[in-house]
């Protein structure tokens, strides 16, 4: 049992980000804090990502090194995930300036208070 | 020695995300998520993915810093008595129910390392190993199949990174033109 669990504590540390990135999006009632979890929960799905793709005392994919190679697939696809991860935040965090400058506030309990009086 | 440093360094990332959730201050919370982002990339480097720790060392720790940093600089940094946040009960149910589905499914998973898995196995990993570079004289395989077999892919990334830049334009609008 903890053999087994020790193989695979990479993928319990990723589960376990993706749980402290699920906490902050939903507890937070700051919006930028909000956007910090999503990145962090982001993460986690990178690290499950990289952890597939790994062979213990491989190489990384440069066809200079010696074989054997880990899988450069997942690799791909996780900096392509990076980069979209950061227009994501971008925007996000463009929407936030927006929203300072129509509230006065980041708070989602004032913005909703403020929006229902309206 | 390998195994202590990485279990080290897992510590460390978990930590560092704790302290990301639990701090009040949001510059504190936006410097933790730095630090994490700094640990996570070393990560990478450890899982064999050097491509991988470059991009998030630079964007993770560098961009989205500066972007988190530029957007409390234009709102607001609430600020309270308190250094740490109280924990929600009802928050932290959810999220322990979160975990617990998801860690159910830790022993279905091959073991981490494991070089009989079904990705690194698999047919798509092995021909672009073995052909990415007399097909496109590129001797890292990770940018042959970013910039080569899957350049199309990578064109749609450049649209999204465009289409962000354009639609902070525009939510901003009333900044920039005023």
């Amino acid at each position: 049992m903890i053999e087994l669990l020790n193989e695979r504590l990479y993928y319990l540390v990723a589960f376990l980000l993706m749980g402290i990135g699920t906490y902050m999006m939903i507890d937070k009632s700051n919006l930028v804090k909000k956007v910090i979890g999503m990145n962090v929960f982001q993460s986690g799905i990178f690290l499950f990502f990289i952890v597939i793709a790994y062979v213990s005392g491989a190489s990384p994919p440069l066809v200079t090194a010696p074989g054997p190679y880990v899988s450069p697939l997942p690799h791909v696809l996780i900096l392509t995930a990076i980069v979209v991860g950061v227009s994501l935040t971008a925007v996000a965090l463009g929407l936030i300036v927006r929203i300072y400058g129509e509230y006065g506030t980041l708070d989602t309990t004032v913005i909703r208070e403020v929006s229902e009086d309206d | 020695m390998n195994e202590a440093l990485e279990i080290a360094l897992l510590v460390f990332v978990v930590g560092s995300a704790l302290v990301t959730a639990l701090l009040r201050d949001v510059l504190g919370s936006i410097i933790a998520f730095s630090a994490y982002s700094l640990g996570i990339s070393i990560v990478w480097v450890f899982l064999r993915a050097p491509d991988v720790g470059l991009t998030e060392a630079a964007v993770g720790a560098g961009v989205i810093t500066v972007l988190f940093l530029l957007t409390i600089a234009k709102t607001v940094r609430p600020t309270g008595e308190r250094t740490v946040e109280r924990v929600n009960p009802g928050a932290l149910i959810i999220t322990i129910a979160f975990v617990a589905v998801l860690s159910t499914t830790v022993f279905a998973l091959p073991p981490v390392g494991s070089s009989e898995s079904a990705v690194v196995t698999d047919n798509v990993t092995n021909y672009y190993l073995e052909n990415a570079y007399t097909e496109t004289e590129v001797n890292n395989v990770v940018t042959a199949v970013l910039a080569a077999y899957r350049g199309f892919d990578t064109l749609g990334e450049a649209v999204v990174v465009y289409s962000a830049g354009v639609g902070i334009l525009l939510v901003l609008q009333k900044e920039v033109f005023e």
